[in-house]
């Protein structure tokens, strides 16, 4: 193969010169002529029946043009990412705080927060359920007609029971893990306008414009081509944008009052009323031999998917993949079930289950290694998957897993951050842990990326990847790997931007499968602009077409044509003459039969994962409880870097979610009935809170990765919290089962 | 709403502004002078996204009433390039890799040229200090740190 001219380099990535001047549009920022404003009047109940809605009062006050309910939504009242269980605006029944009554379109804020109040609502309140053991019981409400047992999984192999009748130590224990907010800087929002030639074109802060789309036409009953939706920048999403909800109530205010609505979230309105991380109960018992091998697992979860579903099915399939972790236990039996609840509705979040199982499984494999008196490194080595062999949900390892050269490198970095001196009055500590995060949308999901490149007059290219970039620069990563197959500068790819009326599907931005997915679909595409190049060319130069070849910009005819022609030459011409040269390409998440088990639920298994390791020294103030994180190293494969400096950005801002996860962050019910819906509540680690996180990258080639990359978006966060519980645990002695840890449990006796 | 008349120098340019009486500076930038680089995350000043300069010090512009504005300078990231040539701490921001969604960025950046206009080799701890409003929830920060430093570098240079 011949050098790499920009791949595994560190571009400076696009969009970064707009994002340091502040000329970058974000949906908020957007001019748009005479917009209204939107507000949406939410509900102050947990669970109530909505007795009346009066918003007479609220219609006639100045300024205001429309106030909305369901009965306004023309189509489907319902939509859901899986299941339509989610009310564009709430009827019959309230199921958390926070959920959309009535939708308010004024021409000023002022306006609009004055009908805000105006708006009468009549509840009459109901028992609300927090906790999915409750919620599950026969005589609990039943939040959805179908009962409040959104779906469960019973996966495994081999025989639980007799696995840990045979083991020679079994230890039991319940893990708790909080739910979480994306808590992304740029609060949700979403803008439309309704055109008078019948079309709607939808802005939306959003990682699945095309789904959007497709909700909206539902909720609108149009079709869809009279719809557009289109993404700018994203500040920030992390799953949390993986919803439909503000940019359906933007698409039906601005068809209501046929103009323009932009409508903001509060930080209030983003953490009560968006995705969330689930939270989940995680009842572990595990059985091994005294030798150190695992013989049996059993998981029972409990997933709060709150009030609605969203993809909390997928993301229990998820979880109850990883529960096992990568090791090698025979008799394994995972049963989740994801729960309804009162609570906030969990999502899509960095992780999707792999951040909850990690989690625990990792806690459970310091705990057993310390049970057994073997060393933690060394217990988890014993029972890695290897190749050749079947992962416990029965997929077939064709690749060595590189998690042995994670664990090798995180020994080594272990031995170092044991030398570090402690501060004087606090027990130091170092954990380890790894992780696995699973790839794509899962076996039996459509999974699908489609590019385009096209020449444009200059002999540059445009890409159209069709998939948000909502932060981590993924735009630019496929742009190195358009350049690259073309044998072109990076500066000669220009990115496209996104609009489902014009761009291909590039799929969800999620799951971590972008670099993967667009590398794949760029590859094939460049292929096939190459080709369209060529047809141009033979033409053009009155050549048949197998004398001409293509490379790095230049056309050659015949095998001793030194110089070649510039593509300009022929682009140009075809641009005069009004040709478009296009490839177009789709590629889709493989699953080669010979390795996948058949019978499993849509979306299982995985083939593909992110493998990693990482290691935590904290410092325990015994007085206090309070935990200092020292430094976290982590050590990620990702098959290869396409942008080393955008794979760290990666490690380092996942690894710092997973930080918060660990000491910080949780959206809780308070005292006074309301949930956690501030930053002054709701606290991320700043600067003071994170410590120096060192990356390290290791290159494991993936053979159907694009020059062998594979993914990274979301690896950093699950091994930082088990790290951190293993750490105390060295430091204090203290085991430590629930998340957020909190200062209370470590102080001494 | 009362309406107040405001005037101050915004980027180095004198404005008067007539503007509602309960209008924060934030949203003056924003909605009545169409200066969108300064970012509304949270309007408590917890995130430190609406990061300005007041007379040079770093404040949350979601935090001060337009009114209070009147007769002080105010710099804002539009303000920072010069004749099209980035600020130094832009220049770092950008080479360092410390951007990524670009929603905190402009915040971020303003209240790092705060710092090193007083102290030109800030430690590392200073830096945190001096960001610790400023959140960021895409890098975990080390990059951010990285190009701070740099752009100390680069100005004592220049």
């Amino acid at each position: 193969m011949s050098e790499l001219k920009t791949v595994t380099r560190s571009e400076i990535r696009t969009d970064a010169w707009g994002k340091v001047t502040g000329e970058t549009q974000f949906v908020d920022d957007l001019s748009l002529e005479n917009p209204l404003h939107g507000v949406v009047v939410r509900s102050p109940h947990h669970h109530a029946r909505i007795a009346g809605i009066d918003t007479e009062a609220a219609r006639r006050l100045d300024g205001v043009v429309a106030v909305l309910t369901a009965d306004d939504v023309p189509g489907t009242k319902t939509f859901g990412a899986m299941i339509p269980d989610r009310p564009v605006l709430a009827f019959d029944v309230v199921r958390h705080k926070g959920e959309p009554v009535t939708l308010v379109v004024a021409e000023s804020k002022l306006a609009a927060g004055r009908a805000l109040k105006a708006v009468e609502v009549e509840y009459e309140e109901l028992p609300p359920l927090f906790d999915p053991f409750e919620a599950l019981r026969p005589d609990a409400a039943r939040l959805h007609a179908d009962g409040n047992l959104v779906t469960e999984y019973d996966l495994g192999r081999g025989d639980v029971e007799a696995g840990l009748a045979q083991s020679d130590v079994v230890l039991e224990e319940t893990f708790h893990v909080p739910r979480v907010s994306p808590a992304y800087l740029e609060p949700e929002v979403a803008a439309a306008s309704w055109r008078k030639d019948g079309t709607l074109s939808v802005w939306a802060s959003s990682q699945q414009p095309f789904h959007d789309r497709d909700a909206i036409c539902a909720v609108l009953n149009l079709p869809e081509e009279q719809v557009h939706v289109r993404v700018g920048a994203i500040g920030g999403a992390f799953g949390g944008k993986s919803d439909a909800g503000l940019p359906i109530l933007a698409a039906l205010a601005a068809w209501a009052v046929k103009g323009t609505v932009k409508l903001v979230n509060t930080r209030e309105e983003s953490i009560q009323a968006h995705p969330k991380r689930h939270p989940a109960v995680l009842r572990y018992k595990m059985g091994a031999s005294r030798d150190g091998n695992i013989i049996a697992l059993n998981a029972e979860v409990h997933m709060d998917t709150g009030a609605y579903a969203s993809f909390g099915p997928a993301i229990g399939a998820v979880l109850s993949e990883v529960a096992p972790g990568p090791y090698r236990t025979p008799n394994v039996r995972v049963r989740t079930k994801v729960v309804y609840s009162n609570g906030p509705f969990g999502g899509a979040m960095r992780g999707f289950g792999a951040p909850q199982a990690l989690f625990a499984v990792e806690s459970m494999m310091d705990m057993m290694a310390a049970e057994l008196g073997m060393d933690p490194i060394e217990f988890r080595r014993k029972n890695l998957w290897r190749q050749g062999e079947r992962t416990p949900l029965g997929v077939l390892l064709s690749t060595a897993p590189s998690l042995v050269s994670c664990l090798e490198r995180a020994a080594q970095e272990r031995e170092r951050l044991r030398q570090a001196a402690s501060s004087p009055g606090k027990s130091s500590g170092v954990g380890v842990a790894a992780g696995i995060q699973p790839m794509g949308a899962g076996y039996g999901v459509p999974d699908d990326s489609t590019s385009r490149v096209e020449w444009l007059p200059d002999g540059r290219v445009r890409l159209d990847v069709g998939a948000p970039d909502m932060g981590q620069g993924t735009v630019s990563v496929a742009a190195q790997m358009a350049a690259e197959a073309l044998g072109i500068d990076f500066e000669s790819v220009e990115a496209a931007g996104l609009d489902t009326s014009v761009s291909p599907d590039g799929g969800m931005t999620a799951a971590s499968r972008m670099t993967y997915m667009l590398g794949n679909a760029v590859g094939k595409a460049a292929s096939r602009v190459i080709e369209a190049l060529l047809d141009e060319a033979a033409q053009a130069l009155s050549l048949p077409r197998e004398e001409l070849s293509y490379w790095g910009g230049r056309v050659y005819r015949g095998s001793d044509d030194a110089e070649g022609i510039a593509v300009a030459e022929f682009t140009s011409r075809a641009a005069e003459e009004g040709r478009v040269m296009s490839g177009e390409a789709t590629f889709s998440f493989p699953y080669p039969p010979e390795i996948v088990p058949a019978g499993l639920p849509a979306g299982l298994p995985h083939v593909l994962f992110c493998y990693s390791a990482h290691v935590a020294r904290v410092e325990v103030d015994s007085e206090l409880g309070t935990i200092d994180v020292k430094e976290i190293v982590a050590i990620h494969d990702v098959g290869r870097a396409i942008n080393p400096v955008g794979v760290e950005g990666q490690i380092e801002g996942g690894v710092t979610m997973g930080l918060g996860y660990a000491v910080q962050e949780e959206v809780k019910l308070k005292d006074d009935g309301a949930w956690t819906d501030s930053f002054t509540e709701y606290l991320l680690p700043t600067t003071l809170d994170t410590p120096r996180i060192t990356p390290i990258i290791l290159e494991y080639s993936e053979p159907s990765g694009p020059h062998g990359a594979t993914g990274v978006g979301e690896s950093g966060v699950g091994p930082v919290a088990p790290a951190i519980a293993n750490a105390v645990a060295d430091a204090t002695g203290v085991r430590v089962t629930s998340l957020p840890i909190r200062p209370e449990v470590l102080v001494g006796d | 709403m009362q309406r107040i008349t405001v005037t101050l120098t915004i980027n180095g340019e004198r404005r008067q502004v007539e503007t509602a009486a309960n209008q924060t500076l934030l949203y003056l930038l924003r909605d009545d002078l169409g200066l969108t680089g300064t970012k509304d995350g949270c309007r408590e000043g917890e995130c430190g996204a609406c990061t300005v300069l007041l007379d040079g010090e770093p404040v949350n512009s979601c935090l001060v009433l337009a009114g209070q504005a009147d007769g002080r300078e105010v710099l804002t990231v539009e303000g920072l390039a010069h004749n099209g040539q980035l600020h130094a701490v832009q220049r770092a921001f950008v080479e360092a890799g410390a951007v990524q969604c670009g929603f905190c960025t402009p915040g971020v950046i303003m209240a790092a040229v705060a710092l090193l206009s007083r102290d030109p080799k800030p430690s590392e701890h200073q830096v945190r200090e001096a960001l610790v409003g400023n959140l960021c929830r895409c890098t975990g920060y080390n990059k951010i740190l990285d190009a701070v430093r740099l752009a100390a570098e680069e100005m004592r240079d220049e």
